[in-house]
């Protein structure tokens, strides 16, 4: 019997023990030897500080209110309404997620410029000044980060115990059930969707700058990159992630521990009577379709005309190939630690899981180039560290740094909608931890782990600002190589490395869909 | 696949791919840290390669708004540093990295003939192929001779809300400003950029950035570098330059600098690509290339369409004291520009 909490407490302690290596001791590295140089001043709630704290909250809240907006019909429209091609849409709706954000808000420069798409088209300048707004941003990040949230959606909705609905539509119009009892049971999976989203869009560098937000992510930059001043940027990220802290505590007593259980069923359109949304929904999707991923694509195809992208991808394979491997194994790596993580959160007693929640989004906000740093200090030393310093290994490093608080948030997720007594009645029936684990956890949340890889496969593939600090000598990523050739390229050639990094990411996974969709259905 | 397959899959490719060697370490290598714009550096260091036979490992910057940058790393690896040589396209960070003690001095052979005045006394930096700051306009929108002909002509209310520049935190517009600053002083200087502001100056995230809102016709004017102008030049877009205040303050020029870094793993190998770096073989390429860079060497063959050195008045300015001015101005203008 001694075997069982011992396997359990050496794979939970063990996945605990990586974490706090690699994902917290960064931030604390960096804030205790930034403490004594740290200048409080910029701590204080100036008029600067107070605008920076109201242009990144309403960012990154509108953003995920905007991504809700799109991606909860959406979600509702792929699990619940009849659909021809529904495997179509859905990987045509969720390939916006796998736009570099920066590359679609540079689309939207394009056409909403002075001298862009729309002024040329109808021959004034209308939109130039909400090109360049906050709103904006947050539309471009809502029209990048919806699909987060469709999914989730979709998922639960999929997830959820349909007797539920079938017990109120014997009383109760279809509008109600929706209403009083399936938005309810889904409300969860959509909150946690939408902290994801709250926290990409508050930690999000690229879209502000491009945009002329002014931001904490900005101001951090600044500190970095115009005065070289570590400890003023460490100290500017501090009211980030009380931002982000805060985001995820409203978010936690919102949605207090509800949990989804129920039985999964493949088909569940028959229960509510949705057809008559078939149209809306229809409508909806493509709408999406066209302005988050067909528009964008079409302006960068524009852009890029003249020249090749089979070019740019010939002399950017070696750049492709270990991007694409670095990917792999971290994202793998990440999902190990991150799935370990979420399911002793689930398990935790509530109060304890809150604080992993927060922990989680916190981390997750930290900016890339406080990590790259920190990274720097920990592993460019004598001895062992120094052996891995200089090598592919700590381009892993920063992915477990920043990407493992977000697999562990979607898996805790996955797990907290299966019933402990499921795994109470396998230890019943004599099977031990790890048995049960993986004879009845790890079936019921397969696609809550195959969502965090391909979410963590996406972050890692397009992670920049850690990876340009800690990359090799001599050797780069595809974005280091697309980032590093921009300056002084023309547009055009931008556009078409830009188009060059959404095709090599969008085949890899396109192949796993198709192949696994093409498992099931043998 | 059973998940055990799995485990030794992911086992085998994270070994080939964490077990790579430190590309550092190899034998006869140098490690080179590059903020000058990928597309012109590297075929300077491939031919180095080429004909030393030494391993070139470079590692290349981001334009300066789109990530924190290689000085920040050279300043969080100081205690241990990877690279042997910095080699700057302009002249703030490496003064910033001389300050810190990130660099350490050598005085190339290959530094005679390039002016004093672009070499460090102390010889912590030397200056090599230098660009300038030039006001492009679009030649659809601006005849020749009615573009601005001075920086401050663009505070003129006549091109208000027809103005670009780079964020003047960064690059070399941080160097520019800080150059005005330092020429004009205080009080005229903060009196052009309000004036500048009033005029809806619009600050965009980088020179390349600032070309293209030129060549679309976002803007009439700009204010950016002669390499981003050139580029578009070459592609046949609708762009022209002006040298501005050739007949006042001066050309603002900005040379690329090359550093060796203190305590450098491969001193041997940093010096000599140091003095590679300041031949004039080098200067002819980066003059040849679309960089068009100026050579400071005498006797080297400018880039075509680009005047000599020799035929305008160059800024003339201290750039230890210009480079000291940026965290004040940068202070100044962020309050003055709103940013």
């Amino acid at each position: 019997m001694w075997m069982v909490p011992r396997s359990r407490s050496l794979i939970l302690g063990g996945a605990v023990g990586v974490f706090l290596v690699t994902g917290v001791l960064p931030l604390v590295y960096m804030i205790v030897t930034s403490a004594r140089d740290v200048p409080f001043g910029v701590l204080l709630l100036d008029e600067r500080q107070r605008a920076l704290v109201y242009n990144s909250g309403l960012m990154a809240g509108a953003t995920s209110v905007w991504a809700a907006l799109i991606g909860v019909p959406l979600g509702f429209g792929l699990a619940r309404v009849p659909m021809p091609r529904r495997a179509m849409v859905r990987v045509a709706l969720a390939t916006p997620v796998l736009l570099p954000p920066y590359v679609v808000a540079l689309a939207w420069t394009y056409i909403g410029g002075s001298a862009g798409f729309v002024a040329a088209l109808i021959g004034r300048d209308v939109f130039s000044d909400w090109t360049y707004s906050l709103p904006a941003a947050a539309v471009v990040l809502a029209l990048v980060y919806y699909p987060i949230v469709m999914l989730a959606t979709e998922a639960a909705l999929r997830q959820m115990d349909t007797h539920l609905e079938e017990a109120g539509i014997v009383a109760a119009p279809p509008g109600r059930v929706l209403v009083r009892i399936t938005m309810p049971l889904v409300a969860p999976a959509i909150g946690g969707a939408a902290l994801i989203v709250f926290v990409l869009a508050i930690s999000e560098f690229g879209v502000p700058a491009l945009l002329r937000v002014r931001v904490y992510t900005t101001e951090v930059f600044t500190a970095f990159a115009a005065l070289f001043d570590f400890a003023r940027a460490t100290a500017l990220t501090l009211p980030l992630l009380v931002l982000a802290a805060g985001g995820s505590a409203v978010a936690a007593t919102l949605l207090r521990e509800r949990v989804i259980a129920g039985q999964r069923r493949q088909n569940a359109t028959d229960v509510l009577d949705l057809a008559r949304w078939r149209v809306l929904i229809r409508l909806l999707s493509v709408a999406t379709i066209i302005t988050a991923l067909v528009i964008p694509i079409v302006v960068l195809l524009r852009e890029a005309a003249g020249t090749s992208i089979v070019g740019a991808a010939t002399a950017s394979w070696p750049s492709i190939r270990i991007s694409l491997l670095l990917a792999l194994v971290g994202a793998t790596l990440v999902v190990l630690i991150g799935a370990t993580l979420g399911y002793a959160r689930a398990r935790a007693p509530s109060r304890i899981g809150r604080v992993a929640d927060i922990t989680w989004v916190v981390l997750f906000a930290v900016p890339s180039t406080i990590t790259g740093v920190a990274l720097i200090g920990l592993w460019n030393r004598p001895s062992f560290p120094g052996v891995v310093y200089g090598t592919f290994s700590m381009l892993v490093l920063v992915y477990l740094a920043r990407f493992v608080p977000v697999a562990a948030l979607i898996v805790a997720a996955g797990v907290r909608q299966i019933p402990v007594s499921h795994e109470e009645a396998a230890a019943v029936g004599g099977a031990g931890w790890l048995g049960t684990v993986r004879s009845v956890v790890v079936p019921q949340i397969v696609r809550a782990v195959g969502a965090a890889w391909v979410v963590a496969f996406v972050f890692a593939f397009g992670e920049l600002g850690a990876s340009i600090l800690v990359s090799p000598a001599g050797e780069s990523t595809l974005p280091i190589r697309i980032y590093t050739l921009i300056a002084n390229t023309p547009s055009s050639v931008v556009a078409s490395l830009a188009l060059l990094q959404l095709t090599v990411i969008f085949l890899p996974l396109a192949l796993g869909a198709l192949h696994v969709m093409r498992r099931s259905n043998a | 696949m059973r998940p055990s397959r799995w485990i030794v899959v992911v086992s085998t490719v994270l070994l080939c791919a964490c077990g790579r060697s430190n590309t550092a370490t190899a034998p006869r290598s140098v490690t080179v840290y590059v903020s000058t714009d990928r597309v012109f550096s590297e075929p300077v260091l491939q031919e180095y390669q080429r004909q030393s036979g030494v391993t070139v490992n470079a590692v290349y910057d981001t334009e300066e708004t789109k990530s924190t940058g290689l000085a920040n790393r050279l300043l969080a690896e100081q205690a241990r540093p990877q690279a042997d040589v910095f080699w700057s396209n302009e002249p703030v960070r490496t003064l910033m990295l001389k300050s810190r003690g990130v660099l350490a001095p050598y005085r190339s052979p290959n530094a005679e003939g390039i002016p004093a005045v672009l070499r460090d006394p102390e010889g912590y930096w030397t200056g090599f192929s230098a660009r300038m700051r030039v006001i492009a306009y679009n030649t659809k929108l601006v005849r020749a001779q009615d573009a601005p002909q001075s920086v401050l002509d663009l505070a003129d209310p006549k091109w208000k809300g027809q103005i670009a520049i780079a964020d003047p935190r960064f690059g070399s517009t941080s160097f520019h400003v800080a150059a005005i600053y330092a020429v004009l002083g205080d009080e005229k200087a903060d009196d052009f950029f309000r004036r500048l502001k009033a005029n809806d100056v619009r600050v965009v995230d980088g020179n390349s950035v600032v070309r293209d809102l030129v060549v679309r016709g976002e803007v009439k004017v700009g204010l950016t570098d002669t390499d981003d102008v050139n580029v578009a030049l070459e592609a046949g877009q609708p762009i022209g330059m002006v040298l501005p205040d050739r007949d006042g303050m001066g050309v603002p020029v900005m040379p690329n600098l090359v550093s060796l870094v203190r305590n450098a793993p491969h001193v041997d190998e940093g010096q000599k690509l140091v003095d590679y770096l300041l031949s004039p073989d080098v200067e002819r390429m980066l003059a040849q290339s679309e960089a068009v860079q100026i050579p400071l060497h005498e006797g080297v063959p400018g880039p075509k369409n680009m005047p000599a050195i020799t035929s305008f008045k160059p800024m003339m300015l201290d750039y230890s004291k210009a480079a000291a001015r940026v965290e004040d101005v940068t202070a100044r203008l962020a309050s003055i520009l709103g940013l």
